[in-house]
C-alpha cells in the first residue's frame, strides 16, 4: 500500500511540476510515509507534528515523528529525529532536514501544508514557490488502491460492531456522553492493539433532533443544525437521535450514520421517512458507475424527492472517505452544478451517501452507506446495508 | 464556562493586537479560536488544514467565527458575528469581504499560513501585509487568568475519575475501557492526549489527558496499590526563573517534558532536545512529565502548586 501511495503522490508532483513536498497535515504524512499520527487533540497534534519530506525522484520519503514511527512501511520512509515546526527553537532543525532531503530549495516549486509562524520568522522555505499540498495530495488520494478499500471496509465493520453497544445504551434517561462512552469503550474490543489499531477520530455524535426545521437553534441554512455535538443532553423517550461517528484503521476513516428512536418503536410517519430515504439511496446508487458525473447522481437523487433537496444544505448528498472522513468526491455541495457535472467518477473512488429526508412536524431520517465505485457500478464497504431502520 | 472568563480572554487578545499594531487576527487553530471567542466546536482528532476559523477585528472590537449556527458560542458574540461553513472558496471570500474592517486592513496577523490563504487575502484585503501572530497568541496564553487556573484544576479532577476507574477495574476487564466509560459518565469524551493504561511490573502505568469546557486536565504515573510510585523531583524544580539546565538536572529519566498546559498543548515547550533558552515565569501552568509520572503544575512566586492533586 505504501509504495503505491508514494508512487501516486510522485506522479502528481511530476505532472504538476512540483519539486518537493513538505507535509505536516496528519493524513498527508500518512499517505506519503505510512505513519499514522496519534489521534490526539489538534493542539497536541500541531505541537508534536509528524513531518514528511518528499522529493520528486524515486526513493524513500523522510519521516520525522514524535510518536512510535514503527508503522512507516519499510522501503517507503526513512525515519529522522522528531521536529518542532511550531517553535522558534525548532526551525533550524526543520530547515536542515528539508535541505538534507531536497537540497537548496531556492527557485523550487514546493507543495506545503502550512507555513508555521516559526518557519515564517526563520525564513524556512523563503525563495521557494509554494503551492498548497492539497493540489498534489487530493488527486493522488481520490482513487483508492485495493488495500486502502480494505482498510475502510474493516474500519467500517469494526465501527458497526462497537455501535451495537451504543445502541443498547441509547435509552431514556441516558446522556449523550454515556452513549458515547459505551461506543468508545467497545471500540477497544477485538482490537489487537486496543486504542492503537482502531483510533477514534471524532467526538461521537448522538444528537436529539428537533421535529421542525425551525424548532432548534438558529441557523443560516434554512434547515436544522447538525452536527452540533458540544452539549450533553439527556435522551428522552421518542427522541429521534442522529448518530455520526468515524474511526480510523491505519488512518482510513469509517463513517457511521444512523437515526435511532429512543425507547419506543418508530411510528408509521417515522417509518415513511425511512422509506423515502431508502428510495433516495436506491436512486442514487443506480446512477453510480465509472464514467458517471457527480451531477448525474445528484439529479437521480432529486428525482425521488422533487420538492425538497434530500440532503443538508451545508453538506452534500455524498462525500468520499479515506484518510479523512469527508474528502473528495463530494456531490451536491455549494461548489455548484458546474463542478458536479465536470467531475467524472473512476473505479476505486469511495462515496459515503448521507441523504436526509424530512417532514416538518415528524422530523428527519439520516443514515450513511459507503460504497466503492467499480467499472460497472459499485460495491458495498462495511457490513451494514441491512437497513434496519431506527434499530441498528 | 464563566462568561467573565470569555470576556477577559477576548480583551487580552484585543489589547495585544493594539500593542502589536495588528488590525485583523485570523485564527485557524481550534485552541486559539476557543481562546478568542469561547466557541466550542465538534472535536476531531489530529491536525486540521488552516482556514479562517475566527476573525478578530481591532477597529470594530468584534470577533467573528466560522459557523452556520448559533451553537457553542458565548456572549458578546452573537449570531450576526458568524459566517457560514462553505466548500466554495469564492463564497468564503465573499463572507470575508462582508466583515466590517477587513477590506481596509493594513496588517493581518495569522496563526499559520497557507499559499491559498495568502492568495485569497490579496483579494479581500488588497493592502494588507500578512504577518505571523502565533507568537502573539502564545504570549497571551502563557500566563493564566485565575478562571483558567480553576478550569484546569477542574479538568484534572475529571482526569482522576478516569484514573480511579482504571485502578478499580475488576480483574479481566480492560482498565482503559473502564476509565473511558467513567469519564463519559461525567460528560467527558474529548481527549487531549487520551487514555493510556499499561501493565508495568507490579503496577499500572496510567496517563490520562482530557479536555473539559476547552481546558485540559491531565495526570499520569505508575500506580502500585493505588499510589504513584514515581519521583516528583521535576515538579519541585518548576520554580520562577528555572532554566532548561535546572529542569534537566532535576529530571530522573531521559523521557521528560515540561510544556504549557491550558487549552491543550501550549508554550513553553522544554525537553531534552528543545527549549534551551526558556525560563519559567510566574503564572505559567505546565504539564510536567518525567517518565511515566505527569502532573499539572502552576508556577507561582511562592513555588510550584500542583493542580492535579488527587482530591
Amino acid at each position: 500500500m505504501g509504495v503505491q501511495r508514494l508512487d501516486r503522490l510522485r506522479a502528481q508532483m511530476r505532472a504538476q511540476g512540483v519539486d518537493g513536498a513538505v507535509l505536516m497535515h496528519g493524513p498527508h504524512v500518512t499517505y506519503a510515509t505510512g505513519h499514522v499520527p496519534a489521534a490526539v487533540d489538534s493542539s497536541h497534534a500541531n505541537h508534536q507534528r509528524a513531518v514528511a519530506i518528499v522529493g520528486a525522484a524515486d526513493g524513500p520519503a523522510r519521516l520525522h515523528a514524535h510518536d512510535r514511527a514503527g508503522e512507516a512501511a519499510a522501503g517507503v520512509a526513512e525515519v529522522g529525529d522528531p521536529l518542532w515546526p511550531e517553535l522558534d527553537g525548532g526551525a533550524a532543525a526543520l530547515e536542515s532536514a528539508i535541505a538534507d532531503v531536497l537540497g537548496d530549495v531556492t527557485g523550487c516549486r514546493l507543495a506545503v501544508d502550512a507555513v508555521t509562524g516559526a518557519m515564517a520568522r526563520a525564513g524556512v522555505l523563503d525563495g521557494a514557490e509554494l503551492v498548497d499540498a492539497g493540489r498534489v495530495l487530493v488527486p493522488a488520494r481520490v482513487v483508492k488502491t485495493e488495500d486502502e478499500l480494505a482498510c475502510i471496509d474493516q474500519s467500517q465493520r469494526h465501527t458497526e460492531r462497537a455501535m451495537e453497544a451504543a445502541r443498547a445504551a441509547c435509552v431514556p434517561g441516558a446522556t449523550r456522553t454515556e452513549v458515547a462512552g459505551a461506543f468508545l469503550a467497545a471500540l477497544r474490543d477485538r482490537d489487537p492493539e486496543p486504542g492503537l489499531g482502531y483510533r477514534n477520530g471524532i467526538d461521537p455524535i448522538f444528537q436529539p433532533m428537533p421535529t421542525r426545521r425551525d424548532g432548534g437553534i438558529r441557523t443560516s441554512t434554512g434547515h436544522v443544525a447538525f452536527p452540533t455535538g458540544v452539549d450533553n443532553p439527556v435522551l428522552a423517550e421518542g427522541d429521534l437521535i442522529w448518530v455520526d461517528a468515524g474511526v480510523g484503521y491505519h488512518g482510513y476513516m469509517s463513517d457511521f450514520g444512523r437515526t435511532w428512536v429512543v425507547g419506543r418503536a418508530p411510528t408509521a410517519a417515522e417509518q415513511s421517512l425511512f422509506d423515502r430515504w431508502k428510495a433516495v439511496l436506491d436512486a442514487s446508487l443506480a446512477a453510480v458507475r465509472a464514467g458517471a458525473t457527480l451531477g448525474d447522481i445528484g439529479r437521480a437523487a432529486r428525482t425521488v424527492e422533487p420538492h425538497d433537496t434530500p440532503w443538508l444544505p451545508q453538506f452534500y448528498l455524498a462525500h468520499g472517505t479515506g484518510l479523512e472522513s469527508a474528502e473528495m468526491p463530494m456531490i451536491g455541495t455549494d461548489l455548484g452544478p458546474a463542478f458536479d457535472d465536470a467531475y467524472v467518477l473512476e473505479p476505486g473512488m469511495v462515496l459515503v451517501f448521507e441523504p436526509v429526508t424530512w417532514t416538518d412536524g415528524v422530523g428527519g431520517y439520516r443514515a450513511e452507506e459507503i460504497v466503492a465505485v467499480t467499472d460497472d457500478g459499485w460495491r458495498p464497504l462495511g457490513g451494514g446495508h441491512h437497513f434496519e431502520p431506527f434499530r441498528s | 464556562m464563566s462568561n467573565d472568563l470569555v470576556r477577559a480572554r477576548r480583551d487580552r487578545v484585543l489589547d495585544a493586537m493594539s500593542d502589536a499594531g495588528i488590525d485583523i487576527l485570523v485564527l485557524g487553530r481550534q485552541d486559539n479560536t476557543g481562546y478568542a471567542c469561547g466557541m466550542r466546536r465538534l472535536w476531531t482528532a489530529g491536525t486540521r488544514p488552516f482556514g479562517a476559523g475566527c476573525i478578530v477585528v481591532a477597529s470594530t472590537q468584534r470577533v467573528h467565527a466560522l459557523s452556520s449556527w448559533e451553537d457553542g458560542i458565548e456572549p458578546p458574540m452573537t449570531f450576526d458575528d458568524l459566517y457560514p461553513l462553505t466548500w466554495n472558496p469564492r463564497i468564503m471570500a465573499a463572507s470575508m469581504a462582508g466583515i466590517d474592517g477587513l477590506a481596509g486592513a493594513g496588517r493581518i496577523g495569522v496563526d499559520e499560513l497557507t499559499p491559498s490563504f495568502r492568495r485569497a487575502a490579496a483579494g479581500f484585503a488588497p493592502r494588507a501585509e500578512i504577518v505571523p501572530a502565533d507568537d502573539l497568541m502564545a504570549r497571551i496564553r502563557l500566563h493564566k487568568l485565575p478562571g483558567e487556573i480553576e478550569a484546569i484544576a477542574s479538568a484534572c479532577t475529571a482526569a482522576w475519575i478516569g484514573v480511579d476507574a482504571a485502578l478499580g477495574a475488576a480483574g479481566g476487564t480492560d482498565p482503559a475501557a473502564a476509565a473511558i466509560e467513567a469519564l463519559a459518565g461525567v460528560g467527558v469524551t474529548i481527549p487531549s492526549s487520551g487514555v493510556h493504561v499499561e501493565r508495568r511490573g507490579e503496577g499500572l502505568a496510567i496517563d490520562i489527558g482530557v479536555l473539559c469546557d476547552l481546558y485540559e486536565g491531565g495526570v499520569g504515573g505508575v500506580f502500585v496499590e493505588g499510589r504513584r510510585s514515581n519521583s516528583a523531583a521535576l515538579v519541585d524544580a518548576c520554580r520562577v526563573g528555572a532554566t532548561h539546565a535546572d529542569l534537566s538536572g532535576a529530571a530522573t529519566t531521559g523521557g521528560w517534558l515540561v510544556r504549557g498546559l491550558g487549552m491543550g498543548f501550549e508554550r513553553p515547550v522544554i525537553g531534552p532536545r528543545i527549549g534551551a533558552g526558556e525560563r519559567l515565569e510566574a503564572g505559567m501552568v505546565l504539564s510536567v512529565a518525567d517518565g511515566d509520572r505527569r502532573d499539572a503544575v502552576h508556577v507561582t512566586e511562592g513555588g510550584p502548586v500542583v493542580l492535579s492533586q488527587r482530591r
